[in-house]
């Protein structure tokens, strides 16, 4: 990928908050914001975990009119309050021209409340009670769709779906549209939801963090003691242009993507991660040799871990296979606030390579002597000049991007 | 002139291994015996009580052969083993190794609902009354990418593996994306396909849209109704044309050129006008420089909804012009029905065995074509190609989604 593509807008809803101040305030502070999830439907086993980094939707309906909102499901109503979002913070007005913007998005589960209340009326009350409206916004490409209808947006229109790493794919998606000519400008979409049942299914897959002796229930990415994941729920949009396109238009970028990559570890499980560290190691050396940098340009890393036991044991033992003998950069894990899903990790990563400090990962305390990393959690951390986004995903997936400051 | 070279085209790149799971059966063989027979493999079918449906007509792939679950399996959907069997077909035409691991390849997977069926009776457990005890097993292959990775794990893959989502058009984009990776130098070769299996959601939810035609599907034809819902999966081995060259492998064929774009127009019905697939097929042309004059003939979406086939059709009209009394089209959906997220590998299969056995696949259906739309569409049996050369193969989705590829035979 050459220097040619650029990140001009964010737009963010999650836990944290509405816009990417609120997101960089709650990185800040360090803390995840986590909710109570409603386990009246009994879904949920005795004793299981009990909290999710629950969007703040409160400032949708500002963003979406009601009337369209109805017709929308959860994660597309958030997509597309996070695409507005975005485009403002880009400086396109409403009503910009977007016969030729494309669209690409991730999620990893899809419009999960939609296609419950679906099976519910298909396996419960008859297949002849499933509502055509559900049906039509149960597809995972739902969200991208109605991004498309909110503004007219005529270019390629894609979604992607690779558990944890449905992002980062996204995102080299798109920067491929643009390097290829194929679009000016792309809007990148993650966005997940949270629900009940979703959550319970999670936990009896023993995923989701619980509280034990060492600490309260929350993601402790790369800690001894973690136990788990948080799940987030959440939209992050956003717009990559052309170089030329956003010098055009006199655009202020926020960062620049100069690569993307991908790998895959066939060890993996179908619900867990493997043990293919070497081999993801030396992809990653590939990846970064085919972008003509090394290992030791990288001065920041902003990781996917998300306090999976055994994710951020293959995250952490790839790294240090990629730099083989040397010193890792610093290292920041944001799904320790963020929580898993949602694009919150995504929106972090580049606001950090863009210069924005990223503050400390939450929930780490204790090395873990395996993995033998130990996040940053504080302090001074120089403005990064080559930034590796990494994300591993359950299954077998791994993605990275190399970014840097506009 | 080798489809490879052609000036102000992306490059091509080979095709050098197909597999297929269809109705007709497990293989390539089965498929093109079942397509030139203009026999329809749509028609009752078992995997489902679907007596309280709307219809009752299906694809479906018996279990057999690479449907089955191998002893001991409990854990993968039939949609992970639709995938296996193709890609263990397509690269043994292909003559690759079952373990992947010394090659620089990646997997480019369309799929809509991956283990669907499979949740289904494990919801029917959990959202009943009496809520029942279920296994969570069940679940393990659910999710929608879960076909494309079980092909990777199966095989040892390292390079890049993602997942199409987006409906109809998720296998096209797919193949596409393998075209753009190939192309970037960022692998040697891809396995690029999609797989879908029936599951009781996507049948009553088209249902509830009045989509499915209580006969089998009938593109084109006047009296159509709506579309068959069909199942399998299909595999294509895509490789640079000097990688191909450089290990002797047979060249089968070329994939020159993918294009896409958005109606922006309706969450389910196509743009009428067909403008938006029209644009997807002129990226696609420009992608492969070539005109629409030059295509030999196309495998159109083709699903037998009324809305669909008159969009397409005039989407034909305004790329194809004149030409279009001439130019032999074929639906696949009419024979195998709708293969969903996987719809577009199945039919650049057929499209690729079209120009393989020098013959495009009549499009079953009962009922004159429609005589407003001016199509040539083959019917009845296959059609002898002459000195083909490119084919165009489509793909509209929910969402307005559309996508397009063009295929290009190899002279021998």
């Amino acid at each position: 990928m050459s220097t040619g593509v650029v990140v001009t807008g964010i737009g963010v809803i999650g836990a944290f908050g509405t816009g990417r101040a609120a997101l960089l305030e709650g990185l800040r502070a360090g803390e995840p914001r986590l909710a109570e999830v409603d386990r009246s439907a009994g879904y949920h086993r005795p004793g299981g975990a009990r909290l999710a980094a629950l969007a703040d939707l409160s400032g949708i309906a500002a963003l979406v009119p009601p009337a369209l909102a109805r017709r929308m499901s959860p994660p597309a109503r958030m997509a597309v309050a996070a695409m507005h979002l975005a485009l403002h913070d880009a400086g396109l007005p409403e009503g910009a021209d977007h016969a030729a913007t494309g669209i690409v998005t991730g999620t990893a589960f899809g419009p999960a409340w939609v296609t419950e209340q679906l099976l519910r009326q298909i396996l419960g009350q008859g297949p002849d009670q499933a509502s055509p409206a559900l049906f039509t916004e149960s597809v995972a490409s739902a969200s991208a769709a109605q991004m498309a209808l909110a503004i007219r947006a005529r270019g390629p229109n894609q979604t992607l779906t690779q558990r944890e790493a449905s992002d980062l794919l996204a995102l080299g998606e798109a920067a491929r549209w643009i390097l290829d000519e194929r679009c000016e400008r792309v809007l990148v979409g993650v966005v997940e939801e949270s629900i009940p049942v979703l959550h319970a299914l999670l936990d009896r897959f023993q995923a989701l963090a619980r509280a034990d002796a060492h600490g309260p229930e929350r993601a402790r990415p790369f800690d001894r003691h973690r136990n788990g994941i948080t799940a987030a729920e959440g939209a992050a949009v956003f717009v990559l242009e052309s170089a030329a396109a956003a010098a055009r238009r006199d655009a202020h970028p926020i960062c620049r993507l100069l690569a993307h990559g991908a790998a895959f570890d066939p060890s993996a499980q179908a619900h867990d991660w493997g043990h293919g560290e070497a081999a993801l190691g030396r992809s990653l050396r590939r990846f970064l040799a085919r972008a003509g940098r090394s290992p030791e340009e990288i001065d920041l890393i902003v990781s996917g871990a998300s306090g999976a036991r055994r994710g951020d044991r293959l995250e952490a033992l790839t790294l240090r296979a990629a730099w083989e003998s040397g010193k890792l950069p610093p290292i920041v894990a944001p799904k320790g606030t963020t929580g898993e899903y949602g694009g919150g990790f995504l929106a972090a990563g580049l606001l950090a390579a863009g210069g924005f400090r990223p503050g400390p990962t939450a929930g780490y305390t204790t090395i873990d002597p395996e993995l033998g990393i130990a996040p940053w959690t504080g302090g001074e951390l120089p403005a990064p000049r080559l930034t590796l986004l990494s994300a591993l995903a359950s299954g077998g997936a791994a993605a990275w991007a190399l970014v840097a400051p506009a | 002139m080798s489809p490879a070279q052609r000036p102000g085209g992306g490059e091509a790149i080979a095709i050098t291994g197909l597999g297929a799971v269809s109705g007709y059966g497990d293989g390539t063989e089965a498929l093109w015996q079942g397509l030139a027979s203009g026999a329809s493999a749509i028609g009752p079918f078992t995997r489902f009580e679907h007596q309280r449906f709307r219809t009752q007509l299906a694809s479906e792939v018996r279990e057999a052969g690479a449907s089955r679950a191998p002893r001991g399996d409990r854990r993968s959907s039939i949609a992970d083993r639709f995938a296996l069997g193709a890609a263990r077909e397509a690269l043994a035409q292909a003559g690759l190794p079952s373990q992947l691991d010394e090659l620089s390849c990646g997997i480019y997977f369309g799929s809509s609902t991956g283990g669907m069926f499979e949740s289904e009776s494990y919801f029917a457990d959990l959202l009943g009354e009496p809520r029942r005890a279920s296994g969570i097993g069940r679940l393990t292959a659910q999710q929608t990418c879960s076909p494309g990775e079980s092909v990777g794990r199966a095989h040892g893959v390292h390079g890049p593996v993602q997942t199409v989502a987006s409906a109809c058009a998720s296998a096209t984009l797919a193949l596409g994306n393998a075209l753009a990776a190939l192309r970037a130098g960022e692998i040697d070769m891809a396995l690029a396909g999609g797989s879908d299996s029936l599951c009781r959601l996507t049948y009553a939810g088209f249902n509830s849209l009045r989509a499915v035609d209580p006969k089998a599907c009938r593109p084109f034809r006047a009296e159509r109704e709506g579309m068959s819902i069909g199942e399998g999966a299909a595999v294509l081995v895509l490789e640079s044309a000097a990688h191909a060259r450089g290990r002797g492998a047979r060249i089968l064929g070329w994939l020159v050129g993918a294009g896409a774009s958005c109606d922006a127009h309706h969450m389910t019905a196509p743009d009428p006008q067909g403008a938006g697939i029209a644009r997807a097929v002129e990226a696609a042309l420009a992608d492969a420089g070539l005109a629409a004059s030059e295509i030999d003939f196309v495998n159109v979406h083709g699903t037998g909804t009324p809305h669909n086939d008159a969009a397409e059709a005039n989407m034909l009209r305004a790329v194809f012009g004149d030409r279009l009394p001439h130019l032999p089209l074929t639906s696949s959906k009419g024979a195998i029905g709708h293969f969903l997220g996987a719809a577009g590998a199945i039919e650049a299969v057929a499209t690729m065995l079209c120009f393989l056995h020098g013959a495009v696949h009549p499009t079953p259906g009962e009922g004159a074509v429609d005589p407003a739309m001016g199509l040539d569409l083959v019917t009845g049996s296959p059609r002898a190609l002459c000195g083909a050369r490119y084919a165009l193969s489509t793909n509209l989705a929910f969402g307005g989604t559309n996508a397009a590829i063009i295929l290009g035979s190899e002279p021998v």
